[in-house]
């Protein structure tokens, strides 16, 4: 009888891993990410670059045997004991140096070849039709390097997976018990494989980490802009200054005040007329 | 603590019966268990709250005149605590509702979850589709700077070549001969009333078909094994909602850092040296009208409105079109090639117009 592991086939088995592995790692790699871009250090260079780096080993080996055990229970009804993670980790992990790093140089050959013969095309085609509008002509040159090029991308990510899944078959065969339950125990097995021992503790830690974080940020995160808009300032609108003259304050709060005392005094002897009258009735 | 919490619960299940309600919302039955593929949903719902709450925030301070709209939008960049990351947020949070939009239907359509007895979901879904769509186009101009001014002014203009009622609809949201006070009065009452408000009761009709008719579950996998893997809402499914919203949330807060909003000079009537382009999302159509097959009166009706009129129409006839029930898009070449070329166009001609900037220079 032909082991379990012969009826799927590397790519499916290698996909099915990663691709799991990779949305299951990818929340915790985007909480240090933005931790460090709300502490203004950026994530794709420098120190940023390598405090990701460092900490996504830890979070791709606990995806990676997470997602493989649950894959191998699952689809192959196997069982398989030991640091699976880290096994399989390391390998997907020099493979993709290996294919994925000659692959990048094949890719960039790929476009550079392919912008200059997209380009001689283009001059071919203007010899015969010199009116070639600009936006067909970019579109047309886009789609004859584009294609080679993605092309060539997917052959070697491709050839990454079969090589990945050649070696986490060969770690299933050699490492794997296959498992005698049936499919309906088998998924009650993988969730209750996935419940922890105590559930308050778990959800009590997880709101203190989500409260922590959240405070973090905010203390992180810069009050005003960081950026410093060089192109489009924010115009400084300075308040136009009103020139003192001493003398001509002094006039006007002078003439103020006279017309103050004669308002004061008009209204003194309207007030003493009306007195009298009431004192007359 | 527990017992205080249990008397609250007691006493609120007493009055509005809280343990049915929970047990209706939580316990709905997901054939074939939970998936990552189902998270596109609740997605869209967090986007949509979130959009609303950094809306409300934005409006404690943006003034939708003519003569302050970009002024106050300067100052909640550059004074307000925190103003800068808010309207950043909110303006990915936009573009993100976009591409959520387009994963969401894409999953309905490759899954073949349109198909009878979900119609109506797909129809409700569809106009969803254009409510976002035009939040975009309505929020785009509020800022009142060079780039919404003339965005809007082409896309106006483009709404004008509609046959029959072009010329109402353009006239009605310009509300002059050219952009003005009325077009931003009306843009800002459209934007933060109308399509909130139409956006809110056309959602909830959604979840109320998507609850009638159920969720469609897997397009493969024998009836034993759909029946086997049968889950509730909770907790997986919930859980993996989470982890999917915590991910989106995480990735609008990276662009409002990495790229935050910067205004362009305040919107004048001559476009100087600004080449108008729409936002990101428009932009393959934008390039598309630029082909010379798009040029001319009944080109630009063509290309700006009977192609993707028929686009639309085509969508919402999809359910009544294809009635085959096979779901799996394996088995559906045709469903697969259209999907895969329209992506395609899409990308390509996107790229096409980012790269075409330099020829405008």
């Amino acid at each position: 009888m032909a082991h379990p592991v012969e009826n799927i086939s590397s790519i499916k088995l290698a996909w099915a891993v990663s691709w799991s592995a990779f949305w299951t790692g990818f929340p915790f790699k985007l909480i240090v990410a933005l931790l460090l871009l709300a502490g203004q250090v950026h994530p794709w260079e420098g120190a940023g670059l390598v405090t990701l780096l460092v900490v996504s080993v830890p979070i791709d080996i606990w995806a990676v045997g997470l997602t493989a055990r649950t894959v191998f229970l699952e689809r192959l009804g196997m069982e398989v004991r030991g640091p699976v993670g880290v096994s399989l980790w390391w390998e997907g992990a020099v493979l993709g140096a290996l294919v994925l790093g000659s692959g990048y140089y094949a890719v960039g050959t790929t476009v550079a070849v392919g912008q200059k013969i997209a380009a001689a095309i283009i001059a071919r085609i203007k010899n015969f039709y010199p009116k070639l509008p600009i936006a067909e002509q970019i579109t047309l040159e886009l789609l004859l390097w584009t294609i080679p090029a993605a092309i060539v991308l997917l052959v070697f990510v491709l050839v990454w997976l079969h090589l990945f899944g050649w070696r986490v078959k060969r770690f299933v065969m050699t490492s794997g018990q296959p498992s005698s339950a049936s499919l309906l125990e088998r998924v009650r097995q993988w969730d209750y494989a996935r419940v922890p021992a105590d559930p308050t503790l778990v959800l009590v830690s997880f709101a203190g980490v989500i409260v922590t974080l959240t405070v973090v940020f905010w203390v992180l995160l810069p009050v005003t802009t960081p950026t410093p808009h060089p192109d489009y300032p924010l115009p400084q609108v300075e308040k136009a200054s009103k020139p003192v003259k001493p003398e001509e304050l002094i006039k006007k709060t002078e003439a103020n005040l006279e017309k103050a005392e004669a308002v004061l005094a008009a209204l003194e002897k309207e007030k003493s007329k009306e007195t009298k009258k009431r004192k007359g009735k | 603590m527990n017992a205080v919490f249990q008397k609250v619960y007691d006493f609120v299940d007493e009055r509005i019966d809280l343990k049915t309600l929970e047990a209706k919302m939580m316990n709905e039955p997901i054939k074939g268990g939970s998936r990552w593929a189902y998270v596109f949903g609740s997605c869209l719902l967090f986007i949509f709250i979130m959009q609303a709450i950094t809306g409300m925030l934005l409006m404690f301070y943006y003034i939708p005149s003519a003569d302050h709209a970009y002024a106050s939008t300067q100052y909640i960049i550059h004074e307000v605590d925190y103003g800068w990351f808010i309207l950043s947020y909110h303006f990915w949070g936009s573009s993100a509702m976009v591409v959520m939009v387009f994963a969401h239907m894409s999953q309905v359509f490759l899954w073949g979850a349109y198909k009878k007895p979900r119609e109506m979901i797909w129809l409700v879904g569809l106009v969803l589709f254009v409510i976002v769509m035009a939040f975009g186009f309505t929020g785009y101009l509020l800022p009142w700077d060079q780039r919404a001014y003339w965005a809007t002014t082409v896309g106006v203009e483009i709404m004008d070549k509609t046959p029959l009622v072009g010329d109402f609809l353009a006239r009605f949201l310009k509300g002059g001969p050219t952009p003005g006070q009325m077009t931003l009065s009306r843009f800002f009452v459209i934007h933060v009333m109308i399509l909130p408000a139409a956006l809110m009761g056309l959602a909830g009709l959604h979840l109320f078909f998507f609850r009638s008719a159920g969720p469609a579950g897997p397009f493969r996998g024998t009836p034993e094994e759909l029946k086997a893997k049968t889950d509730f809402f909770f907790p997986r499914q919930v859980w993996k909602d989470i982890v999917a919203i915590a991910a989106v949330f995480m990735a609008i807060c990276a662009l409002a850092f990495i790229e935050p909003v910067q205004l362009l000079e305040q919107a004048t009537p001559d476009p100087g040296d600004y080449h108008p382009e729409p936002e990101w999302y428009f932009l393959f159509l934008f390039q598309m009208l630029r082909w010379k097959i798009f040029s001319g009166e009944f080109g630009e009706v063509l290309g700006a409105v009977a192609i993707p009129g028929m686009f639309l129409l085509l969508l919402a006839a999809l359910p009544f079109i294809d009635r085959n029930p096979e779901r799996n898009i394996f088995k559906r070449p045709i469903a697969l090639l259209s999907w895969t070329v329209v992506m395609i166009g899409i990308l390509v001609l996107t790229v096409s117009a980012i790269l075409n900037r330099e020829f405008l220079e």
